[in-house]
């Protein structure tokens, strides 16, 4: 079962490596919670404004500018085919780095809202299709879907 | 209206967003019908609104990622203020840049 971050600690720094490993950002999408890795994530952003590129997918909502820098802004909830949720009070912008290490991009997901900071246990996620969905763990009483930003710059 | 041939970049606004060009693959510049026609090499493209000319951009590759939900070849991407802008690639410009004939008569200017 995965916990807050801040409950427990680890003792060694093996421990400590799984632990940083294991560490997400939760974000509501729609009907789901998802976890993306608290090490890929750079800023949570109020939802920034957002400027679309006609033609593209559901997915991209378009553009935005980011500390004088373009961000593609990518729809979280529909990555992960997620029904739309009530109309959010607090949307964000969570701005995070996808692709392999080597050749990693900063993107933004928009979400509904910006929700904790758990540790999900490699071992409590059970997998998903491998790719961008790992795959879904319990956490706090509700299964969330775990993310891997690398495979979303990479399954190109 | 004309066109500078100088180093710089071409900013306008089309579908909802704001697109750049370099100038030097500008030929002429038209008003039509409520917008304009851009001629440039690859052919020509339609705007909604000029924002004006810039001598410079950081340009920046577009990321990968976006490959995968937007098929249009771009140039690259930078902002101007705080807009977002993508630069048009003139020999494959996105399909909402492309002037269609019947988008209306030329009215004044040069090509």
């Amino acid at each position: 079962m995965a916990e807050p971050v801040a409950s427990t600690s680890g003792n060694g720094n093996d421990n400590r490596r799984a632990r940083l490993e294991g560490t997400h950002l939760l974000v509501r999408a729609g009907e789901y919670a998802c976890a993306l890795p608290l090490a890929a994530v750079r800023r949570v952003v109020r939802a920034l404004a957002v400027h679309p590129l006609p033609g593209a997918a559901g997915e991209l909502e378009g553009l935005a500018e980011f500390g004088g820098e373009p961000l593609p802004i990518l729809n979280l909830a529909r990555l992960i085919n997620a029904s739309p949720g009530a109309n959010p009070s607090y949307p964000v912008t969570v701005v995070v780095w996808v692709g392999p290490p080597e050749a990693r991009e900063t993107i933004g997901f928009t979400a509904d809202a910006a929700l904790e900071v758990v540790h999900v246990p490699a071992d409590a996620i059970v997998a998903g299709d491998g790719g961008f969905l790992q795959g879904e763990a319990p956490v706090g009483g509700e299964v969330v879907r775990i993310l891997n930003l690398e495979a979303l710059g990479r399954d190109l | 209206m004309s066109v500078p041939h100088a180093p710089g970049f071409l900013l306008l606004r089309r579908a909802g967003g704001v697109w750049g060009i370099a100038n030097a693959a500008v030929s002429g510049l038209a008003r039509q019908n409520g917008g304009y026609r851009i001629a440039t090499g690859g052919g020509a493209l339609a705007a909604d609104e000029i924002l004006g000319v810039v001598e410079s951009l950081a340009v920046r590759p577009a990321a990968l990622v976006m490959r995968r939900f937007w098929p249009e070849a771009t140039a690259g991407l930078a902002v101007h203020g705080a807009l977002p802008v993508v630069m048009v690639d003139p020999s494959r410009p996105p399909a909402a840049l492309r002037f269609e004939d019947g988008e209306g008569e030329t009215d004044e200017g040069r090509d």
